[in-house]
């Protein structure tokens, strides 16, 4: 297949968002209005179209290539960097033996957008760096705008611009009639557009862009109706953890350029000897690199203790809770981490700090799923435990090396598969507050089932994958990721850790099959009631609506089937630069746990909310004060308002008194001179018109008999 | 400054006897019992009599001699009414008269044009302008304002201070002053005479004089063709080197003429 | 070429004639306070520079203390005629031609200048607008006690 048609597919991927974005924000609040859906879905369209293309065709990329618009004159002079910084994976073996031919990637070269001047030779030639490489030669920092994608990010892609598409058919009909109706679709192409940018980067600092960028886009989202001071606040809290996540992401980036001399993925990623290189002279900035990039990824996938802004970010209208923090940007962090493999491997400690968070992650968030009543926030403390179960995965790479490509491909599958059945759960959990009357707490509404026929069936079949029912997509990633982690602590010299993350990862597993549908028996089983919001006949969704529930529920449904028993996912995946094909095979012992695991959760919340539903009472009395723990999040607010706020208020107060007292004192004192000096001759202001002439006058004449006297 | 006091006696007292005059002659701000103004005026008169003599005395003929006092006694005397007076009526009156008198000095320093000009324009536009605003603004006689002056023995001391140290530096140090004009023609038509003798050869052991600097012809140096006044030079001092100045000055006129169309007339009478 | 020559006594009375125009116009601006007499005596104090202009290009034998006399009346005339229709601007909003009266640019913490007048306004009368409120200078601004501007028409005009 030649590049020539990838080229301009590529382009259009972002191309399409970004053009209805700036159609929506400039012409929507006039013209378009109630119409500005319009653009927002034949430009997601268009990029979906593209995506699946770009899926389909780069399989059948003979070799990797550069292709795009001619550059400048002035870089025509270094057309070998180019060139050279994308088939660099061709010519220089990669970490498994495989051949060029096997990792398939297109870039697309599109301008020039960093160029820095080289800095002064510091004649300081790292021994390791034998390899000749143009990007090396401290050629200061050169970062091109270019659309790079591999297996990877195609799949990313096809993922982002299907989701986004459905989202946004369920927005025009969910956000209707709102007045930020053109608002919320111009911020939503900006995020495709944006998220689109972040998977197809070519290099840290572009990654980095994008990564603000949608973290831009989130803030906006979150804060849609910033009218309303709890989502003015969750969007504030959402910007600043994100802050502390980027600020890792940019040490990241900087040690990256320090230790590569380069930014470019190809360039860090695709050379495994230089990794190696590198780590052997300097055996800690690998590690160091790669504590740094996890932070950045904690802060964006909300993982602890950085999880606190997810919750908070469900003010944001449903629709986005479904797109941006349940199956797209939250899901960044998963992605640069797997991205980053090439470095990962060489860092045990990272990996097994990646390992740890997301059990830890997993297992608080599923307890405080446990207790929560609020419905969205269940479903976003299961991302967050979800994304845990991610991280989990991907760092058993940790005990054996050869692991790692098992690791990342069940990190990226139940990515992948949560993506669709998380946004699923989202967009019905958005149909039923929207036939409640924006109500959802869920002790306030039950038995829903017979009023909103489809919200039920697809609300069930997204509970059932992400419970991990056989046959569903969350079986066969969540089966992979304990596959995974099973295989970990069988080898290594950290069975005994991967064994205890074995055990969390399964109780989760039991405790996310039981909340799910403590969530589902809740909402549609039981005496049916609504809200007096809801008015006395609640409104199923609109067929707007309810056509992208059901596409979600045939994704949930097939997708893990079409995808994982096949291997077409890992088989696609393996393709990515700085990772191996390897035998994937059946675990039955594994299936047969997960089975058994989401059967007895199911079976569980099944007992306590429709066959006995005052049991939870009493188990709430009895255990109160775990109970209250869980109900209270494990009051992580708490002690990160004391631990972190509390301590920074205290250095900023101690700030404002030295500004106060000591800065201003001192200009003040400066500022009494003049005053003084001013209070003695003020009076001769009296607003007498004379007077001033006359005191001209009379200086005049002194100094004329000074000046002739003297003479 | 005493070696000035001894020498010129007449000054000191012509100033002394004029500041007493113009404090008499100043409004007092009693309505009932203002003082009579006649020994002020002859105060005034004789100081200012005393003062110009002071100047010193020449040869010239009678006729400039008259008039020179005629006109500076005019002038004087009128602006020492003008701003004693307690009716601004008055006041612009005796101004009018003040700027005769310095029309006449003005054609005694043989600037005729000059003094055309300014009668023309202070007694037929100005003056008339003033008499207008003051029957305008004040109908009802002299104001309590006008009949009480401020700052009167500050005011008057030290003006009188300053006048005296002037015109000590005037009379003892008298400037020096090149008259190249004068000098140049009377020069040129020696020159002239006898142009049949060839100019001297420098000898060659006298040392070379320096070039004369580089003066840019300017139009406004009197020539024997436009001596000092006279229309012709006049005009082309005015439009040759201060064309540029003419066009500024004639740009404020018409901009101080729209100012003040724009300022006087209340806005809902019309007019802007 | 030329030599220095001292003024001959015609010139030297001229130019003090000239001082004594320019200093009698300058007691007539300090101490009258009549506004029409103000710009009287300032044309006063033009006369004597001019009268000096002129004496000083015969003495130097040029045309140019003519040429800049021409400019001075240009101004002059400039001049009178601004100051008359501000004079005339000024009358209309207090009746007066006191120059006292305004006073409104002084500190805010200076008394009212007075002077005991027999007849007249001793204040601005409240009946002037158009004239904008200043802020008073060099400190925060306070409230200063005055009515006599409060409008109730123009709320936006009484004193913050």
């Amino acid at each position: 297949m030649s590049q020539e048609m990838l080229a301009p597919l590529l382009c259009l991927i972002p191309a399409a968002p970004l053009l209805s974005a700036v159609i929506t924000a400039l012409l929507g609040p006039k013209l378009l209005k109630y119409r500005s859906h319009i653009p927002c879905w034949s430009a997601l369209a268009v990029s979906f179209a593209a995506s699946l293309a770009v899926l389909l065709l780069l399989p059948q990329q003979n070799s990797a290539a550069t292709a795009g618009f001619i550059p400048p004159p002035d870089m025509v002079a270094a057309p070998e960097a180019e060139s050279g910084a994308a088939t660099a994976p061709a010519a220089i073996p990669t970490l498994a033996p495989t051949t060029a031919a096997d990792k398939p990637e297109v870039v697309v070269y599109i301008g020039e957008w960093l160029a820095l001047e080289p800095a002064p030779e510091t004649a300081e030639v790292n021994p390791a760096d034998t390899i000749p490489d143009k990007n090396r030669q401290r050629s200061g920092m050169r970062v091109p705008l270019e659309l790079r994608v591999d297996s990877i990010a195609s799949i990313m892609l096809a993922m982002v611009t299907g989701v986004s598409l459905l989202v946004a058919l369920f927005g025009s009909g969910y956000m209707h009639h709102d007045p930020g109706y053109p608002r919320f679709f111009a911020a939503v192409s900006m995020f495709v557009f944006s998220m689109c940018m972040l998977v197809m980067s070519n290099s840290f600092v572009m990654l980095f862009v994008f990564w603000e960028m949608v973290g831009l886009c989130s803030y906006l989202l979150i804060g849609f109706w910033f009218r309303k001071p709890s989502a003015a606040a969750a969007s504030k809290k959402a910007f600043v953890v994100n802050r502390i996540g980027d600020f890792g992401l940019i040490m990241a980036i900087f040690l990256i350029w320090t230790s590569f001399g380069t930014v470019d993925f190809a360039g860090v990623l695709g050379n495994p000897d230089r990794i190696q290189a590198i780590a052997a002279t300097n055996s800690g900035v690998i590690t160091l690199i790669c504590f740094c990039l996890f932070l950045g990824a904690m802060g964006k996938s909300a993982q602890f203790p950085l999880q606190v802004w997810l919750p908070d970010a469900m003010e944001g209208p449903t629709p986005v809770s479904a797109l941006i923090h349940a199956a797209t940007m939250v899901t960044a962090g998963v992605y640069l981490v797997a991205r980053c493999t090439p470095l990962f491997v060489l860092a045990p400690q990272a990996q097994l700090l990646v390992t740890g968070t997301g059990a830890i992650t997993a297992a608080i968030a599923a307890l405080i799923a446990l207790t929560q009543t609020d419905l969205k926030r269940v479903l976003a403390y299961s991302t967050v435990s979800q994304l845990g179960f991610m991280f989990m995965a991907l760092g058993c790479g940790a005990a054996d090396p050869g692991l790692a490509t098992m690791a990342v491909t069940a990190g990226m599958f139940h990515l992948f598969t949560h993506a669709f059945f998380k946004a699923l759960l989202f967009l019905a959990a958005g149909s039923v507050m929207h036939a409640m009357g924006d109500v959802i707490d869920m002790r306030r509404f039950s038995g829903l089932r017979k009023a909103l026929p489809i919200t039920h069936w697809t609300f069930l079949v997204g509970a059932a994958a992400l419970a991990g029912v056989p046959l569903l997509a969350g079986f066969w990633s969540k089966d992979e990721i304990l596959a995974v982690l099973m295989a970990a602590s069988r080898t290594g010299e950290h069975r005994l850790f991967f064994g205890s993350i074995l055990v969390v990862a399964s109780l989760t597993a039991l405790l996310t099959a039981f909340y799910t549908f403590r969530a589902y028996f809740m909402t549609f089983w039981g005496p049916e009631k609504f809200p007096e919001e809801a008015g006395h006949h609640p409104h199923e969704a609109t067929p707007i609506m309810a056509w992208p529930l059901r596409i979600l529920a045939v994704a949930a449904l097939l997708i893990g089937l079409a995808v994982g028993p096949t291997h077409l996912f890992s088989n696609t995946l393996a393709k990515t630069t700085g990772l191996t094909p390897f035998e994937a095979h059946f675990h039955l012992d594994v299936m047969a746990l997960s089975v058994f695991i989401a059967s007895a959760g199911i079976g569980m919340a099944w007992m306590l909310y429709v066959v006995m539903p005052k049991v939870p009472g009493t188990i709430a009395v009895v255990l109160k004060p775990f109970y209250v723990i869980s109900q209270g999040k494990f009051y992580l607010d708490e002690i990160l308002y004391v631990l972190v706020v509390l301590p920074l208020r205290g250095i900023a107060f101690l700030s404002t008194l030295y500004d106060r007292l000591v800065i201003d004192g001192l200009i003040d004192s400066l500022g009494t001179v003049p005053r003084v000096l001013g209070d003695r001759i003020r009076s001769l202001q009296g607003g007498v018109v004379t007077a001033y002439a006359g005191l001209m006058w009379f200086g005049l004449v002194v100094l004329v008999v000074i000046c002739l006297g003297i003479s | 400054m005493n070696e000035w006091m001894q020498q010129h006696p007449a000054s000191i007292g012509g100033l002394v006897l004029w500041a007493i005059g113009l404090l008499w002659l100043m409004p007092s701000g009693k309505p009932g019992k203002s003082r009579p103004g006649l020994p002020g005026i002859i105060l005034a008169a004789a100081g200012v009599l005393a003062f110009c003599l002071g100047a010193g005395r020449g040869i010239d003929t009678l006729q400039s001699e008259v008039m020179f006092w005629t006109f500076a006694l005019t002038a004087l005397l009128c602006a020492a009414l003008m701003i004693t007076s307690k009716n601004p009526v008055y006041g612009a009156l005796w101004f009018a008269l003040a700027t005769l008198g310095t029309c006449g000095l003005f054609m005694l320093q043989s600037a005729p044009f000059l003094a055309a000009a300014t009668i023309i324009v202070y007694a037929g536009a100005v003056i008339v302008t003033f008499l207008f605003v003051i029957m305008l603004a004040q109908q009802s006689g002299a104001a309590g304002y006008d009949r009480r002056a401020q700052l009167v023995v500050p005011a008057v001391l030290s003006s009188f201070v300053l006048l005296g140290v002037v015109v000590q530096q005037l009379q003892t140090n008298p400037l020096k002053v090149e008259r190249p004009g004068i000098v140049a023609a009377e020069k040129q038509s020696t020159t002239k005479g006898s142009a049949t003798s060839p100019p001297p050869l420098p000898s060659p052991d006298a040392p070379i004089p320096p070039p004369p600097p580089v003066i840019p012809a300017m139009l406004s140096k009197a020539t024997p063709e436009t001596p000092v006044g006279s229309m012709k030079g006049l005009g082309r001092s005015l439009f040759g080197d201060y064309l540029f100045a003419v066009e500024l000055a004639g740009t404020i006129l018409l901009v101080a003429s729209i100012g003040a169309i724009a300022i006087a007339p209340r806005r809902e009478e019309g007019a802007l | 070429m030329s030599e220095m020559t001292p003024l001959n006594y015609e010139e030297l009375r001229s130019l003090m004639v000239a001082a004594g125009l320019f200093v009698l116009g300058a007691i007539g601006f300090l101490t009258r306070r009549n506004l029409i007499l103000l710009v009287l005596s300032a044309e006063l104090m033009l006369h004597g520079v001019s009268l000096s202009l002129v004496t000083f290009g015969k003495i130097h034998q040029n045309q140019e203390g003519q040429a800049f006399t021409i400019f001075v009346l240009t101004v002059a005339a400039c001049e009178a005629g601004l100051a008359l229709s501000l004079v005339l601007a000024l009358y209309r909003q207090t009746h007066s031609l006191d120059i006292r009266l305004w006073s409104e640019l002084r500190e805010f913490d200076t008394p009212v200048p007075v002077m005991a007048d027999a007849d007249g306004p001793q204040s601005l009368p409240s009946a002037y607008d158009g004239i904008p409120l200043l802020t008073p200078a060099g400190r925060q601004p306070r409230e200063l006690p005055r009515t006599v501007n409060a409008d109730p028409k123009r709320p936006d005009r009484t004193p913050v």
